[in-house]
């Protein structure tokens, strides 16, 4: 058990719907896309007071070129924060979006804070490459034996994965046709309203014909990666990207998206202060590491982690949001930990609703506590695996 | 006589034919409208977005590059007839329907501008009908344009003339075709199927006839009429499967309805087994089955005796083999048609109806000889034109052999052969010192007298002629420097020698005495022969001296090699390096070297060293190492290894461009290089861009210094790749450590990344990666693998 001097509650958590890759998102910028997050989720305190907040802790996987410059700060300063408010870019990988709710909630259960936000924010469409936009290894990674995985791709580890956990490519597959299932029924359902902000995109193009500019208006509203078409026979077809004789393709990985969310999170006493109604309760996050190999299994360590942390059991944990960076390593997971698959992402996951690697933490974050909310459940989790060998969960209790 | 310009082009009709010779167009950056029907639904241009968007597909691709599809405007004929108006010249490549395309010519006559040339594509209906659906005052503007299936690679056009054609228009038009699209004319008259169909279609009947007629299996007639009889690899049967079957009864369909005159007529038709093939819906590549069809792995053949397919064996007889490698045509011949065997039977007997039908026809559908065999081998890919084969066999000899074959009933018609066979031909033969023989007008025809043709100094050549020589300077055993004084005295040329002009001792020696010889003597250098331009480096003599172990030779030998490229870099005058075909390894190198490129378009540019298990180490990789640092220090972050990741991935790959505009995209030309569309105009240009140079006060730059390169941390950026794809099981570890060893070259060794180097240390760098690469057993193993197969090993 932590030792904290109060708990950290979440009274607010938005996002902008994920855009594909080089889709409705492609050319808005990651500032702009965090700004309107952070306008957005404190629009949901109404009354509270922003010069309150404390720290601004934005998570980015990828914290250079259009999101580098420590975009935590110009995005909250574009938001029309005050200026006495402070930001911090966090970068750890995929879990960057969690991470920060975790130091933001840790803030105030230290007391040394009473309003904070959290949030991550990612643009897969603007950044040049997996690696960056400078990619710059250090060569040590390939002088000596065991630094040598630090160099894998992560499909190479989703690759090791599935041959090390036996995870076929028939039941890769058929979790990622479940996973656009699950996803386009709860957007049928509207079960993501609550948490979607929508963005209102406007675009200046060149048109060519007339030779002005054309502004192009359109608001996104929903998810789009999820695929209504998706089928097993569709993605039988597709050809292993990473392995010559793999099962790990386009079709059973994440996708490349375009993102970002906040989180508000508060101390009891803002709670009475502002007559704030709580979405749920901190209760607990581990990150761990694991062999950057095999990546994709880091949740195997983060989960029992964070459960003894807290003192629960799995069994009494009822939402997993388990971010399917690819469908091996969380089969690998799902497998190992005997999860309840009815438990894990009942709203599709990373193959879906795409994979904005730095605001995922965050983004599923504000999935899980609406989420809970609407389900009237306890306890949920929000865990992913994260490049170079980690895995990071993150416990969260509803308000009813 | 006023400029030939075709500002826009427009093609009408999206089809196989009309998209990709629009392409076509595109590559040689002419914009191109692309028109079809409006599509009833959706998108009015969706038939045609469709039809570009498959362009990107085909293959052999009809884009020189990827971006040229950006060049092809989707229009259709409801909506953007008023763009016609900008257009020069409009192909019309639609069905080959009469009352179509006088619906069309109809539809179209109002927007077409009084100075545009108004062309069909049409491969056999008639020209002059076709005119007449055009308004009068547009007649003399319209004529016959057939390409041939893949335009971009099939080097026939056949133009034909109305009786109402402007002579000087066609003139300009051949002209334009020639120089601008790098085609080969040939002038037909307007009889159905032209010159190039109507024999090749004939030839494709006999084989037919006579492959049912002495029972051989389609498998055996392919070999047979294949590469060993100087026919393409896919021979008859394959090629039908190709085209279509559908394709080929339809133009079947055109001689028996067209031609009802014709001695051959009685053999116009489908044979039964085609007929019932097509019934079926085997219609060859395209439905996966055709006369071959393909099980797996395996091809089978279709056997009319089983009724079904069944595995191929498709021997040549040992006997007939033997006759047909004999050197001597005439005993060749001879001695098929003495032969008893069947496979011998058959080949005569193809050779002697083919000749009977040409000599027959010669004058009722081509001007002359040299027309008849230049369509065959454009339009058809056949190494000599019938002519050309009779006449090397012995004219008159043949012609009797023929005659007495006629008399006795074995030909295919009695049709006697036309008199002029037996007259002054026979002791001339039809190919002269005074031109090719006219059946219609009973002279030799001289070559066309057109300006674009002197352009061609070394144009392709019938059976006979003789190719220009110039003037030796000085040569070795590996290359000759010459010149041409009729064209520029003050030009040298030094032209490889060697066998597929791989590059050994000689070349690489002679090649640095030429250079010093035209510094001397002359104005410029062009570097210059037929295709292919270089195999690359002579692995003989590599292996020769790994058989020794003699490493410090060989390192010489890379010294050497490197210190050519340097002489053709810094020489004081101009060298134009003259590219066409294959240009590998230490010939891409050699092309990098010069001061400037001319590219036929089908040149396929490539260091391919990681094949053999080397990397490129005759200042290929110095030469991007150094591109990269130039273009790093033009951009804010100056980080080289930006440039080096694309190049890096091209020499790791060994990857090959496929054409002289992606050798541009790949970095082994530059922007500034010229792209030449007739390889046979390649000598022409290449010898007025070195008098160019030269006029324009030619220096070369001083050797670069203060180099920065990417180092090792450019080196570990490779290396995750390169791990990436082993840990795939994509690459070898051999593989790796190649690909790691052209990395470390390419990122200026193993230095502090932004080091600053000179050229001299950048090669240095190559050299010794290379030697150290020689000295690895699995390097050997596929040098060794490559010298006894020709294919590389994957070790």
């Amino acid at each position: 058990m932590s030792k904290q001097i109060q708990d950290a509650y979440i009274v607010a958590a938005t996002r902008l719907p994920v855009g594909r890759r080089k889709g409705m998102l492609g050319h808005v910028r990651p500032d702009d896309m965090l700004a309107h997050a952070i306008r957005s989720v404190m629009a949901q305190a109404p009354g509270l007071d922003p010069a309150l907040v404390e720290d601004v802790i934005v998570g980015c996987a990828m914290p250079e070129a259009e999101q580098g410059m420590n975009v935590a700060r110009i995005g909250l300063l574009l938001a029309g924060m005050p200026n006495t408010v402070p930001g911090v870019t966090v970068n750890r990988f995929c879990a960057s979006g969690l991470q920060t709710v975790a130091m933001a909630a840790d803030r105030i259960r230290l007391g040394e804070a009473d309003v904070m936000i959290a949030g991550g924010t990612e643009t897969m469409s603007l950044m040049n490459q997996m690696t960056g936009n400078k990619t710059a290894l250090n060569p040590l990674i390939f002088e000596k034996e065991e630094n040598y995985a630090i160099g894998f791709g992560m499909g190479i580890t989703a690759e090791k994965v599935a041959a090390q956990w036996q995870v076929s490519r028939e039941d890769q597959d058929a979790f990622a046709v479940a996973s656009h299932q699950k996803a386009c029924a709860a957007i049928d359902a509207g079960h993501f309203r609550a948490e979607i902000t929508p963005y209102a995109v406007r675009a200046r193009v060149p048109d060519l014909q007339s030779g002005e500019v054309r502004v192009k208006e359109y608001l996104a509203e929903n998810d789009e990666g999820p695929r209504r078409d998706s089928s097993i026979e569709g993605l039988a077809r597709l050809r292993p990207v990473f392995a010559a004789r793999g099962s790990v393709t386009a079709g059973n990985s994440s996708q490349m998206s375009d993102g970002a969310a906040a989180v508000l999170l508060v101390s009891e006493k803002v709670l009475k202060q502002f007559n704030l109604q709580p979405l749920a309760r901190f209760a607990g996050f581990a990150v761990a590491g694991v062999a950057p190999e095999i990546m994709g299994i880091g949740p195997l360590e983060a989960i029992p982690r964070v459960l003894r942390q807290a003192g629960i059991g799995q069994h009494e944990v009822d939402w997993f949001e388990l971010n399917e960076a690819f469908a091996a390593q969380a089969l690998a997971v799902i497998r190992t930990l005997d999860l309840d698959p009815a438990k894990v992402n009942p709203l599709g996951g990373a193959i879906a609703l795409g994979h904005p690697l730095g605001a995922t933490g965050a983004i599923r974050t504000a999935t899980l506590v609406h989420g809970l909310q609407r389900t009237r459940q306890r306890y949920g989790m929000v865990t992913m695996c994260i490049g170079t060998g980690m895995g990071a969960a993150g416990l969260f209790e509803s308000m009813q | 006589m006023s400029n030939f310009i075709v500002r826009k082009a427009a093609v009408l009709g999206a089809g196989v034919m009309g998209a990709q010779i629009a392409a076509h167009l595109a590559n040689a950056e002419v914009p191109v409208v692309l028109f079809d029907l409006p599509a009833a639904t959706g998108d009015a241009n969706g038939i045609v977005r469709k039809a570009i968007d498959g362009l990107r597909k085909l293959e052999p691709s009809p884009l020189a590059s990827k971006d040229r599809v950006a060049y092809i405007d989707a229009a259709n004929y409801g909506q953007h007839l008023e763009q016609l108006r900008e257009c020069d010249l409009i192909i019309e490549a639609i069905a080959e329907k009469m009352e179509w395309k006088d619906d069309l010519y109809r539809k179209i006559a109002p927007f077409i501008a009084p100075t545009a040339i108004i062309a069909s594509n049409t491969s056999g209906l008639s020209i002059n009908r076709l005119a007449e659906g055009l308004p009068e005052a547009l007649r003399a503007r319209f004529c016959g344009i057939h390409f041939f299936n893949p335009p971009r690679y099939m080097q026939l056009v056949e133009l034909i003339a109305t009786r109402g054609t402007d002579a000087a228009l066609l003139d300009n038009l051949e002209s334009w075709l020639v120089s601008r699209l790098g085609k080969g004319i040939v002038r037909a008259l307007d009889t159905p199927n032209f010159v190039a169909n109507r024999v090749g279609v004939f030839s494709i009947l006999a084989v037919m006839h006579h492959t049912q007629r002495l029972g051989l299996g389609f498998d055996v007639v392919d070999s047979l009429t294949g590469p060993i009889i100087g026919r393409p690899k896919s021979a008859t049967y394959r090629t039908a499967d190709v085209v279509g079957l559908d394709t080929l009864a339809h133009v079947i369909k055109t001689m028996q309805d067209t031609l009802p005159a014709d001695p051959w007529h009685g053999y116009y038709g489908v044979p039964a087994w085609l007929a019932a093939l097509i019934g079926k819906g085997a219609l060859g590549q395209k439905t996966r089955a055709g006369i071959f069809r393909k099980d797996g792995r395996a091809i089978k053949v279709l056997d009319l005796g089983l009724q079904d397919y069944r595995d191929t064996a498709s021997e040549i007889d040992a006997g007939v083999l033997a006759i047909l490698k004999n050197r001597d045509s005439a005993a060749r011949f001879a001695q098929l048609r003495a032969s008893e065997h069947p496979q011998a039977k058959f080949l005569w007997a193809i050779f002697r109806d083919i000749f009977h039908y040409a000599a027959f026809h010669l004058a009722d559908i081509a001007d002359n000889a040299r027309d008849l065999d230049f369509a065959m081998r454009w339009g058809f890919g056949w190494a000599q034109g019938p002519f050309e084969t009779w006449q090397a066999a012995g004219w008159r000899a043949i012609a009797e052999a023929v005659q007495a074959d006629i008399a006795a009933g074995r030909a295919m018609s009695p049709a006697p052969l036309p008199a002029w066979v037996f007259g002054r031909v026979a002791d001339e033969g039809v190919h002269g010192a005074q031109g090719s023989y006219s059946a219609s007008a009973d002279v030799y025809r001289p070559r066309s007298a057109l300006p674009v043709y002197q352009r061609q100094i070394f144009p392709e050549r019938v059976l006979g002629e003789k190719a220009v020589t110039g003037e030796t300077v000085w040569e070795n055993d590996g290359v000759r420097l010459w010149t041409l004084p009729q064209v520029d005295a003050g030009i040298a040329i030094v032209s490889v020698k060697s066998r597929n002009h791989t590059l050994g001792r000689d070349v690489i020696l002679g090649m640095q005495e030429a250079v010093a010889r035209a510094e001397a003597d002359y104005q410029g250098l062009v570097l210059w022969h037929e295709a292919p331009f270089a195999f690359g480096a002579n692995l003989k003599e590599v292996a020769e001296a790994l058989g020794a172990g003699d490493f410090e030779l060989l390192e010489k030998y890379v010294a050497e090699f490197q210190n050519t490229s340097m002489a053709l870099k810094y020489a004081k005058v101009p060298v134009v390096a003259a590219v066409q075909g294959m240009a590998l390894g230490g010939g891409c190198e050699f092309l990098m070297h010069a001061a400037k490129r001319v590219i036929a378009l089908e040149s396929y540019i490539g260091l391919v060293e990681a094949g053999v298990g080397l990397i490129p180490a005759g200042g290929g990789c110095k030469e991007f190492a150094i591109r990269a640092a130039q273009s790093a220090a033009r951009t804010g972050g100056n980080d080289p290894f930006e440039f080096i990741q694309p190049v890096f991935m091209t020499i790791a790959m060994a990857t090959v461009s496929r054409s002289g505009a992606q050798a541009k995209e790949l970095g082994f030309a530059l922007d500034a290089d010229k792209l030449v569309f007739n390889a046979h105009e390649l000598l022409y240009v290449a010898l007025r861009e070195a008098r160019g140079l030269a006029e324009a006060g030619y220096y070369p730059r001083l050797s670069p210094r203060g180099v920065k390169v990417a180092g090792r941390t450019g080196i570990a950026n490779c290396e995750m790749m390169l791990a990436n794809m082993k840990e795939g099981g994509m690459i070898s570890a051999h593989d790796y450590a190649v690909a790691r060893a052209a990395a470390t070259a390419l990122c200026g060794g193993e230095v502090e990344t932004g080091s600053l180097v000179d050229e001299r240390w950048l090669l240095t760098v190559e050299r010794k990666l290379f030697v150290e690469l020689l000295k690895n057993p699995k390097t050997q193993q596929r040098i060794q693998h490559m010298l006894e197969t020709g294919k590389p090993l994957r070790n």
